[in-house]
């Protein structure tokens, strides 16, 4: 018997039972469509976290205030002139850039927006994470020594293909809308209290091509940290206070010993007090990649899970399909079928069944997964191959072959005599 | 040569019950034998034997001149796919296949290519009367009719022996006599028929009449 008539046979029968096949593939399709969404997300973090830190560079650290600390009274913060002191102690630092943000008003004419993330940085924010084109000009040194009120505009990301959620939702926030529409490049805003010049403006990559991870982080106007601080900041009492001072050591390879160096420096000017923390960037990335790796271990044994349970429902099914066919086998095995043959039948069958619940299982898994990278924006989880689909149904298959050797085994070991005598 | 040797043999089921107790004859080639006796004289467990579906517990069962005790399932159901023929009273056709793929099974079993077996099934149909009905499934045929396309998948191996366990036995009268007909013609062109009847017809219409009553010849 060659394949294509056994794959007819086969396709026959399950047709002929087709509900009793639908319930027993319906578990196996399950399977295959959690290992292959698994697999599309250990494939698209693995690319998100190589792309990020290609992005990134090796030597990055955040300097943040530490959580929960109360101060003893020794120290004044983190600040700007803490910036200024590395800058001039470690002068080989590819960049040090206080940060600090807010979310305040923005007036332009007659429009009066609120909730604007106006951030205070120096030019050095221009050394991390570009992935901006400039229209007029950057922040520079002398804004920055001058109090500059100038203004750095950030026009929200597009998207190159709309997801469904946001299409359903919405992503536009106030300021989202109103930059899109205007050009404001030359103009003068007012940003709270004060009035500021608009000269450039930043465009973001499209949101689906996006590689940076914190790409929702980004905000919409970059003063001078000098100006932020007189004219944004809203503690009066720490007029030189900074929210983070971000470093970047351009090596790797000096990024223990600069940190170590930063951290004394730090603890110098607090006075003892080790009232902030320094993080190692690719440290806290890699962080958050081990907790999704927690998920899709999650979904790994699911899969597992679901794939052994559709292997009992086919078994089940084989039992009750060879049940149901006793005569079937007798009257097949009188007219010269071997032991093999009806072995291989069933086997075959069961094969085909799973491959049935795969072929299901990879549409629920490739719908799931578009959906998925749908609900995570820019990631790139719908990283699905064909290989990998092919290889979701081949296991199907044999996961329920497998589980029905013992019955068809049993099957292939009938007594004709007794198998003929069957109603 | 014989096509069919048994010598003293028995058949004893699990829990003691002696179907056969020795039985002893020859079917030379080309003959067409009826083995008659009441109901469970054993004539059916004999057919099975003689159809290598069952084998026997004593004795001895030579198919055409070979010793059938020691050959293993393997070999036994290739001998069986070769050179016997098997007909049912209740037809057995399967279902879901059409006339023609019934009657192309045994050959699939076989190992003959696709054409070459639907070629042969379709000849086959022609042969028994059928060969418009090649596509037709079980049901939407006769008992007549199926009956035919069981003696067709019979013959689909070109057997030497065709055996058959009262293969009128759910036919009327009219396709019985027709079913009858087609054995002789089949015998007349050689084949070695054995069949197990209740029929008086049958039996007249058979070369020879082999009777057993309680599991020996009578």
């Amino acid at each position: 018997m060659n394949a294509g008539e056994a794959l007819r046979a086969g396709a026959r029968e399950i047709y002929a039972n087709k509900f009793r096949s639908a319930l027993s593939f319906a578990a196996v399709s399950v399977g295959v469509a959690s290992l292959l969404y698994t697999m599309a997300q250990t494939q698209g973090m693995k690319e998100a976290l190589e792309k990020n830190l290609e992005l990134m560079g090796p030597g990055r650290l955040t300097i943040e205030k530490k959580r929960n600390y109360t101060s003893k009274g020794l120290s004044q913060g983190l600040t700007y002139g803490d910036a200024l002191a590395l800058r001039r102690e470690l002068p080989d630092l590819y960049m040090v850039e206080p940060e600090s943000t807010n979310w305040g008003r923005l007036v332009h004419g007659r429009t009066s927006i609120n909730g604007v993330k106006m951030t205070g940085g120096t030019p050095d924010f221009a050394r991390r994470d570009w992935v901006y084109r400039l229209r007029g000009r950057f922040l520079n040194e002398w804004d920055v020594a001058h109090r500059a009120r100038v203004a750095v505009m950030i026009e929200p990301a597009v998207w190159i293909k709309k997801p469904f959620w946001a299409k359903f939702w919405g992503d536009d926030n106030e300021y989202d809308s109103f930059a899109k529409r205007r050009d404001l490049l030359g103009a003068q805003v007012r940003l709270e209290d004060s009035v500021f010049t608009v000269v450039g403006v930043l465009t973001q990559p499209p949101r689906d091509k996006d590689p940076r991870w914190d790409s929702w982080n980004t905000p919409n106007i970059l003063v001078p940290i000098t100006a932020y601080q007189q004219h944004l900041a809203q503690d009066m009492n720490t007029p030189d206070a900074v929210d983070e001072i971000r470093v970047d050591t351009g090596d790797e390879r000096t990024l223990a010993s600069r940190r170590k160096q930063v951290e004394v420096i730090l603890k110098r000017r607090h006075r003892g007090e080790e009232d902030f923390e320094v993080k190692d960037d690719r440290e806290e990335i890699e962080n958050k990649m081990e907790e999704m790796r927690k998920y899709v271990k999650a979904g790994l044994a699911l899969g597992v899970v679901a794939l052994l349970a559709g292997g009992i429902g086919i078994m089940n099914v084989t039992l009750a399909t060879i049940f149901a066919r006793v005569r079937e086998i007798g009257v097949r095995r009188a007219i010269g079928a071997s032991r093999a043959d009806i072995l291989a039948q069933f086997l075959f069958e069961a094969a085909m069944l799973g491959a049935a619940g795969g072929v299901a299982g990879v549409g629920l898994g490739l719908g799931g997964v578009k959906w998925l990278a749908g609900l995570g924006g820019s990631r790139d989880i719908a990283q699905i191959t064909w290989l990998q689909c092919a290889a979701g149904i081949a296991l199907a298959s044999f996961v329920s072959a497998a589980f029905a050797f013992v019955p068809a085994y049993r099957a292939s070991r009938l007594d004709p005599v007794e198998a003929l005598k069957a109603e | 040569m014989n096509s069919i040797t048994v010598d003293g043999l028995t058949r004893t089921y699990q829990g003691g019950y002696q179907a056969l107790k020795g039985v002893s004859f020859a079917i030379a080639n080309s003959e067409f034998v009826a083995i008659m006796g009441p109901s469970g004289c054993g004539k059916s467990t004999l057919l099975n034997i003689l159809g290598l579906l069952d084998r026997p517990t004593g004795g001895k069962y030579l198919l055409e001149g070979a010793e059938t005790a020691r050959l293993s399932d393997a070999e036994i159901t290739g001998l069986r796919r070769a050179r016997i023929g098997f007909v049912f009273q209740a037809f057995n056709l399967l279902p879901r296949l059409s006339a023609l793929e019934n009657v192309a099974l045994p050959m699939a079993y076989a190992g003959q290519g696709v054409e070459e077996r639907r070629a042969r099934a379709r000849e086959l149909l022609t042969r028994v009367g059928l060969g418009r009905k090649a596509e037709n499934t079980p049901l939407q045929l006769s008992g007549g009719e199926r009956q035919r396309v069981g003696i067709a998948r019979a013959l689909a191996n070109k057997p030497a022996l065709l055996l058959a366990d009262e293969p009128t036995g759910n036919l009327d009268s009219k396709s019985s006599v027709e079913i009858l007909a087609l054995f002789k013609e089949l015998n007349a062109e050689g084949m070695t028929v054995v069949l197990v009847t209740h029929d008086p017809a049958i039996g007249a219409a058979a070369g020879r009449v082999i009777r057993i009553k309680d599991g020996a010849l009578a």
